[in-house]
């Protein structure tokens, strides 16, 4: 009779890779919000609220990026059963959790600042409110729902996924008071060489938790079979 | 706003009184009031800023300190694991 194996240990470059996407992260971080606070002069328009762009945009961004993940990985797992690619899909969602609901509070603490007016109902914040709900839907189904419903939370995930073009050409579709698809590019220099840090340092943060996160749901998966192998070991 | 400057008094002769021209008293409580309220627009932004990237920060380390119970709830459950396996 075989004893059950515990998960196997030793150096991975998998292993690593969330750390150092972690540790490389913050020199980053410290330098943007540095930039963004000492060398960026103040916008014209929209005065000094102006500086929550250079991270409420990241956010935005990355909210997008997990959730599309979520969607592929939630497609790969409904197409060939993998427990894989549904640990990407959860641990994407997760990410995607944190970074919608950062920038739909930094959205409205900026709105009220520049318009007066936290929510105004525009399209975009509506169809990212709706994206948010939706992986609030997905995350309380894989965690709270039976086994049964793991084929019901991934078509909600793929669900979500479709929902990020809309998001993004929301400006473009409908008339909305946040600016087109193009301001990024369009950013002069100075602002440009404090967007970009940020945006990196806070991209390695989430690929670095989405890594991290992936490794623990895949030991739980096999400290799971584990268990049952301990408790009912095949004939 | 364009620059306000005194206008530049007139040269007058050696034994006649110039007048001293410079910025009003109504330019000068003008111009204090939009300063008060331009430094009272960029002091409310900057707790508009400060909330922003606080709120950020909050996320950030609330799901941190989720990961973390989770690594300890699954080390602890692979020390129970170990230890059911030394009993056999």
């Amino acid at each position: 009779m075989t004893s059950p194996t515990p998960p196997a240990a030793g150096f991975r470059l998998s292993h690593v890779l969330p750390d150092l996407c972690l540790f490389a992260a913050m020199p980053l971080l410290v330098y943007s919000v540095h930039r963004v606070f000492m060398s960026t002069p103040i916008e014209q328009s929209m005065g000094t609220a102006f500086k929550i762009f250079f991270f409420h945009v990241p956010m935005g961004w990355l909210c997008m990026l997990m959730a599309l993940i979520s969607g592929v990985a939630a497609a790969v797992q409904l197409r060939r059963r993998s427990s894989g690619a549904a640990a990407v899909a959860l641990a994407a969602a997760e990410i995607g959790f944190v970074t919608g609901l950062g920038v739909l509070l930094t959205g409205p603490i900026w709105g009220h600042a520049t318009w007066g007016k936290p929510w105004t109902g525009d399209a975009r914040q509506v169809s990212t409110a709706l994206l948010w709900l939706v992986i609030v839907a997905y995350l309380l189904l894989r965690h709270y729902g039976p086994r049964s419903s793991d084929r019901l939370a991934a078509a909600l995930a793929i669900f979500g996924a479709v929902n990020v073009p809309i998001i993004y050409y929301a400006v473009k579709l409908w008339k909305t008071l946040h600016p087109s698809t193009g301001v990024v590019g369009s950013l002069p220099p100075e602002m440009w060489a404090t967007f970009w840090p940020g945006l990196a340092g806070l991209l390695l943060v989430s690929l670095g938790l989405l890594g991290l996160r992936i490794r623990q749901l895949r030991l739980a998966d096999e400290l799971d079979a584990a268990w049952v192998q301990l408790e009912d070991p095949p004939r | 706003m364009n620059e306000i400057v005194p206008n530049t008094p007139p040269s007058a002769p050696d034994d006649e009184y110039a007048p001293v021209v410079g910025i009003s008293k109504e330019d000068t409580a003008t111009l204090r009031m939009l300063e008060g309220k331009a430094a009272d627009k960029t002091a409310r932004d900057y707790e508009h800023i400060v909330w922003a990237y606080g709120v950020l920060w909050a996320l950030f380390a609330a799901y941190g300190l989720f990961l973390w119970r989770r690594s300890a709830r699954l080390r602890a459950d692979m020390n129970d694991l170990q230890r059911a396996l030394d009993k056999r």
